[in-house]
């Protein structure tokens, strides 16, 4: 996963882009392969969550979601979590600029 | 035959449901709103989330092109100056209407982006919860050329 955050006149501008292939019932079928999406999505600074989305597999393959937030100063880290259909989690970091 | 057959079924659902890891938030919709996720309209699926309380039109922003070339990605912007708690996106274009449900904190910024599939020309719903316990609306229609979710 790719992560990109900015820190500009105390707003967050933070930019995430998932590895997933998001496949629903339907496409699962017509490609021959496993449904395979991801569900939930949170993103926590500090330990607390500044924003968090529950997912479904008609967003776009490898989902991509801009967000903003404040609260965070530069530095500071933030953590993006993921977890699909089969309860596989994925974390990932990276520092606000 | 059949009985112990119904045995082993419940029994594999079972142990199915109890090695799924807790949730990572405190407020999954995809547990709390079940419904709402095969709801195959917008009505159906927005009713299922949020009731069938009247909303208010023209606070919210829909950001998307009137065109769409790659239905596989169509990118929805959501941009309000309202204190939102909860902003759910919904479509006509797939089997089923639910498309993600954002969650944002008190005093939070509301502008966010995604990228979603369309498979036909449709509406694109946005529904969100202020956190003064109205609701709020927005509609656009998007024409797609090529469709995405697989054809």
């Amino acid at each position: 996963m790719k992560i990109k955050a900015k820190e500009k006149k105390g707003i967050v501008e933070v930019k995430i882009l998932l590895d997933n292939p998001m496949i629903g019932k339907e496409e699962s079928v017509l490609k021959k392969t496993e449904v395979d999406f991801l569900t939930h999505v949170t993103a926590k600074v500090n330990g607390k969550i500044v924003w968090e989305a529950s997912t479904g597999p008609f967003l776009s393959k490898n989902p991509y979601f801009m967000f903003n937030f404040k609260g965070a100063k530069k530095g500071d880290e933030i953590v993006i979590e993921t977890i699909d259909n089969k309860g596989k989690t994925e974390s990932d970091k990276d520092a606000i600029k | 035959m059949q009985r112990r057959k119904f045995l082993s079924l419940s029994a594999t659902a079972a142990a199915v449901a109890s090695v799924l890891p807790a949730s990572l938030s405190a407020t999954d919709f995809r547990t709390t709103a079940p419904k709402a996720w095969e709801a195959p309209s917008s009505k159906e699926a927005i009713e299922a989330l949020f009731g069938s309380a009247a909303m208010i039109d023209g606070q919210i922003e829909i950001k998307a092109p009137k065109l769409a070339e790659n239905g596989g990605a169509v990118p929805i912007g959501i941009k309000s100056n309202l204190d939102l708690a909860t902003v759910a996106l919904f479509q006509d274009a797939n089997p089923r209407s639910a498309v993600v449900v954002f969650e944002l904190p008190e005093n939070g910024v509301a502008d966010l982006m995604t990228k979603i599939k369309m498979r036909k020309t449709a509406n694109v719903t946005v529904v969100a919860k202020g956190r003064d316990g109205k609701l709020y609306s927005a509609v656009q229609k998007v024409e797609v050329s090529i469709g995405g979710c697989g054809g």
